[in-house]
């Protein structure tokens, strides 16, 4: 029986795609500098709801542009299920909860390093068992080392700035 | 307070919820197509909310400065990317390097800015995740 593709040894984290995720990452920073700007005139909610209206905008925009330059025949045929459009209500919510979490006596140190814990646990689960149609995919040691290490880093920064 | 801990380990989850959605239907549409509909399906439950609690123009919103406007636009390229990179990466470590890369960025905004913060912690935790990054590479 050949191995599953998520276990094959030879799969590895290509660089290109690790630096494009540290720059994602690095994105977040700006947004969340720009969102609590306006989350500190208005509100976490108004903040987030212009924050998903101008996203609307440029990203129609920005498949217009793209619908130009592509070929006809050349997009996917198979359909997504209907609920794969969801994504959006998940994270409509996620900012509710989290401004909810940020105000009681958790604090936003608390909010971010439980919320750190709980978008973990869900990702190894989905990894582990290959959810929603996104293949699975076992972490090997050296990811979960990695992942060890980036947590703890992570929880050092949240605290040193709760202590500051 | 234990239910306040439970709303916000929910809230960490349906990021990693929210991305995997996204990335499936990255998969059968494409990245960018994802980031839409992700943001206007967001748009659409948060106005439905607004006009509930808080009104649709609360009065600080016309004297918002234009940084404060362009969170958006970023959250299109931050949608789209976590999609393409789910389906390649995983969600494990996907979530795992934007989160490291969230956090050396912010700590560069931290020192940038001054803003009061244990200066040892903040460099041991650089050191970690660049540790971890590393280790993600390594073969």
């Amino acid at each position: 029986m050949p191995p599953l593709p998520s276990q094959s040894p030879s799969r590895r984290n290509a660089p290109l795609e690790i630096v494009a995720a540290l720059a994602t990452g690095g994105l977040l920073t700006l947004m969340l500098l720009s969102n609590s700007a306006m989350a500190a005139h208005t509100s976490p909610l108004f903040s987030s709801l212009t924050a998903h209206g101008t996203g609307s905008v440029v990203a129609a925009l920005a498949l217009l542009a793209i619908r130009q330059r592509r070929l006809a025949g050349t997009r996917p045929t198979r359909r997504a299920p209907l609920w794969a459009y969801l994504g959006g209500v998940s994270g409509a919510l996620t900012v509710m909860l989290t401004s909810q979490a940020a105000n009681s006596s958790l604090a936003l140190t608390g909010t971010l390093a439980i919320g750190l814990a709980g978008q973990v646990v869900l990702a190894l689960a989905f990894d582990c068992f290959g959810a929603l149609g996104i293949q699975k995919r076992l972490p090997r040691r050296k990811d979960l080392i990695a992942l060890g290490a980036i947590l703890a880093g992570t929880l050092l920064i949240i605290r040193a700035r709760g202590m500051g | 307070m234990p239910y306040m801990i439970l709303i916000a380990f929910v809230a960490g989850m349906l990021v990693t919820l929210s991305r995997q959605i996204n990335g499936r239907l990255a998969l059968e549409s494409s990245a960018m197509q994802s980031s839409f509909w992700n943001h206007l399906v967001g748009f659409c439950v948060l106005a439905v909310a607004a006009q509930l609690s808080i009104g649709f123009w609360p009065p600080g919103a016309s004297a918002a400065p234009w940084l404060a406007w362009i969170g958006g636009p970023l959250g299109v390229a931050f949608v789209a990317s976590g999609s393409w990179l789910i389906a390649r990466l995983g969600a494990t470590m996907t979530g795992g390097l934007m989160v490291a890369g969230q956090m050396l960025s912010g700590v560069a905004l931290d020192l940038a800015q001054g803003r009061d913060a244990v200066l040892w912690m903040q460099l041991l935790g650089v050191l970690l995740i660049l540790w971890g990054v590393w280790a993600s590479i390594r073969q």
